[in-house]
């Protein structure tokens, strides 16, 4: 099959945290960057804001880098020679305008090995606000689906991609959460998705007003797209306590806590599974606590 | 005798040694060959060209006409039976009934090319097979052929018949085949929502109601024949039907029909009710798809192969070479190059407006031809006005023109979708922008998140 490959809509948040690729290994074989919420892209369809552009190159051979911004961070474009249209629609485009741009992705690791994803647009046109919003829909609507697809996927425990497609999912859903699961090596951090769901849900809805529970501290440098820090919240330290307290408790056969009885017991003491979940990226992060696998955490 | 050869040390322990081969031969080919010319055969055969008594017999056989040919296998010569068959033979010959046959055109290395391909069939079993270089060909159903040096493959772990360059078809005069009931197809039919229905099923049961219904005659190799189609549908979808025969189907009625069979014209699959199909009223089913509409997602769309009057929405992110202004044959309409048409030659093109877009859903991409009314309708630029600025500026603006009216818009389009390597394709019956009720959607968005943190 030479079909065209699906424009994914995904926010920057996701593609940024990005590290996984398929890289191709035959010639016209497309490569994919699979998410940590296990969309495997080869192109993408962002919206945003043009907040910069510049031709790194020369009048007869152009080189265009610029930034869009949604409302979850910066989506890095470069528009090189073989993307005449777009090159020739950005060099008409004053910045900032709202922007809607198609395109295939390419990450490139650094000499410390952060990875960084791009954008190559073969399209890049202005748009109004209602379109903008209406990409803003649309992708939160599918990061929620992938975000819940891949819940799923977790508490099924040991599922294959067969189970995952006779239980509902498409086979490029299936592929790509068992993927990103598999190679990831942790859990996705779903406070981010959801924080920019809830960010993208205000932008939507003004009038209502829209709290999931997360403050509003994504950081938006452009450069550093990493997990943001958890904590600074209220009792952070007491509830890491208390979750620690509960681990130990719940570790019957010294393999770890189920999450799930994990998860019941953090409800009953009034912390929500979203909740939950940041604290215990917290003390992972801080090397308190490790998952055996994806269904235990421990206690080191 | 006279003739009979006189080299040394073959001539009467030969001849004793071949009286069997001799009667054998004249049992089987009767009065067609005389004692005198079985001699100079063999002859010819076994002291001119040093083959073998058994290649020499076949040789003669097959010359001359004779019907037994497998009688006369041996082992350095594979002749197989269709159960015998494994997908692995490089030369085998067969002897088998033509259970079903058909033209087909395919296209290889770029050029149209027609095949045969069908159903061959014996006392043990069914088989598909294709002749790739037919030729002027022709095998008629219910007839039987020795299909020789033919070669086996596999398909989806099915062996499959190919008769190459180097294969024969011919005619087997006086052998009569009966082949097992019901060996037609191999699987036993699936019972199976009309929504999954894909591209080579083979056969199925469906139960589902009648949309409509119409009768054609039309003429197959010759032969008039009366053809019942229209549509059927079930709570998942609905899917185009063929009967070959009256099973006195009415519009509105909701039937059960087994045995069906699921046969693709170009991507978009169809039910066919043939001879083995059998068809029984049921109670009436309520619950089917809205006919008027059947929206689906693309990738819906790539997994089923296609579909008829499917809609599908999403956001134009391409504009393919072809959209613009465009002249058409008079003649048969199709769109022209360089003012010459591929079958008319340089004819007095018409000059049309149309879109050859990419439309993606997040759920993958479909190609989709527009028609001109609905490209004056999606972008707001009629025939007349891009004439007017083709005078002016050239076609090619007009193409930009287009383009920019439309990349990124959000439209719903409706038509039948086929697929081939490069996935799915629709031609556009009808077409329009869409509007997103943002704040509605959104807070629907909204509450389902909040209910399920």
């Amino acid at each position: 099959m030479n079909a065209r490959e699906t424009a994914w809509r995904v926010f920057a948040t996701e593609l940024n945290s990005s590290t996984l690729e398929i890289k191709a290994t035959e010639e016209k074989m497309p490569s994919y960057i699979v998410t940590p919420l296990g969309a495997k892209i080869n192109r993408v369809l962002v919206a945003g804001v043009l907040t910069e552009k510049e031709n790194m190159g020369s009048e007869e051979e152009p080189m265009w880098r610029g930034r869009i911004q949604d409302v979850s961070g910066n989506f890095f474009i470069n528009i090189g020679k073989f993307q005449p249209e777009a090159s020739a629609a950005i060099a008409d485009i004053e910045v900032p305008s709202l922007v809607a741009a198609v395109g295939r992705v390419r990450s490139y690791t650094t000499d410390d090995q952060r990875v960084f994803v791009t954008v190559r647009p073969e399209h890049i046109v202005q748009i109004n606000q209602t379109v903008r919003n209406e990409w803003i829909l649309e992708t939160a609507k599918s990061t929620w689906k992938r975000l819940t697809a891949t819940k799923k996927v977790l508490s099924m425990g040991e599922a294959t991609e067969q189970d995952l497609v006779k239980a509902g999912m498409s086979p490029v859903e299936a592929f790509g959460i068992t993927y990103a699961l598999d190679n990831y090596g942790q859990m996705p951090d779903s406070a981010l998705y959801l924080k920019t769901i809830q960010a993208a849900l205000r932008m939507l809805l003004p009038d209502r007003d829209v709290d999931l529970g997360f403050p509003e501290d994504l950081s938006d440098e452009p450069d550093e797209i990493e997990i943001p820090e958890n904590g600074g919240g209220n009792n952070a330290a007491q509830l890491e306590d208390l979750i620690l307290n509960l681990l130990e408790e719940l570790d019957t056969d010294g393999k770890g806590a189920p999450r799930e009885e994990l998860e019941r017991r953090a409800e009953a003491e009034g912390i929500s599974s979203i909740e939950l979940e940041e604290v215990s990226n917290t003390l992972m992060d801080k090397g308190l606590v490790y998952e055996p696998n994806l269904r235990y955490l421990k206690r080191i | 005798m006279g003739e009979y050869p006189s080299k040394e040390g073959v001539d009467t322990m030969e001849m004793e040694e071949l009286t069997p081969h001799i009667e054998e031969l004249q049992r089987v080919l009767g009065d067609k060959i005389d004692e005198q010319q079985i001699m100079e055969e063999l002859n010819k055969y076994l002291n001119e060209y040093h083959v073998n008594i058994d290649a020499a017999k076949r040789g003669i056989i097959r010359k001359y006409g004779g019907s037994e040919v497998s009688s006369f296998v041996t082992g350095n010569s594979l002749v197989k039976k269709v159960a015998e068959l494994t997908g692995s033979e490089q030369n085998v010959d067969i002897t088998a009934k033509v259970v079903f046959v058909d033209t087909k055109e395919i296209t290889s290395k770029g050029l149209p090319k027609k095949i045969l391909s069908g159903i061959l069939g014996d006392e043990t079993g069914t088989v598909s097979f294709t002749v790739w270089e037919p030729g002027s060909m022709v095998l008629a159903k219910g007839s039987v052929y020795h299909f020789r040096n033919c070669y086996c493959k596999t398909w989806n772990e099915k062996v499959q018949v190919n008769i190459g360059s180097r294969g024969r078809v011919e005619v087997a005069e006086g052998i009569k085949i009966d082949l097992p009931e019901r060996q037609i197809s191999a699987a036993p039919p699936t019972e199976i929502k009309i929504g999954n229905i894909k591209e080579g099923m083979g056969s199925v049961t469906v139960t589902g109601k009648v949309i409509s219904v119409e009768t054609r005659e039309i003429t197959a190799r010759g032969e008039k024949k009366t053809v019942y189609s229209g549509m059927i549908a079930d709570d998942t979808g609905k899917i185009q039907f063929s009967a070959w025969s009256d099973f006195g189907i009415k519009e509105g009625e909701s039937l059960c029909i087994q045995n069906g069979y699921i046969r693709a014209w170009k991507g978009i699959p169809q039910l066919n009710l043939g001879d083995r199909c059998e068809v029984s009223r049921v109670d009436a089913i309520t619950e089917i798809v809205d006919t008027s509409s059947n929206k689906k997602t693309v990738d819906e769309i790539t997994r089923i192969g296609g579909g008829l009057d499917i809609t599908v929405e999403g956001l134009v992110v391409d504009v393919r070479q072809g959209s613009g202004i465009i002249r058409r044959c008079p003649q048969c309409n199709r769109s022209i190059l360089n003012g010459a048409c591929t079958t008319h030659g340089i004819v007095d093109g018409v000059m049309d407006l149309r879109l050859k877009i990419v439309l993606d859903d997040g759920t993958g991409a479909l190609g989709a031809v527009v028609n001109r009314a609905d490209t004056e309708k999606l972008t707001g630029v009629t025939l007349q006005a891009a004439q007017g600025l083709a005078a002016v500026k050239g076609e090619g603006v007009v193409g930009r023109e287009i383009t920019s009216k439309i990349l990124m818009k959000r439209i719903r389009i409706t038509g039948n979708v086929m697929s081939d390597d490069y996935g799915p394709s629709m031609i556009v019956k009808s077409a329009e922008k869409v509007d997103i009720n943002l704040e509605e959607e959104a807070n629907k968005l909204l509450d389902e998140v909040e209910a399920a943190i």
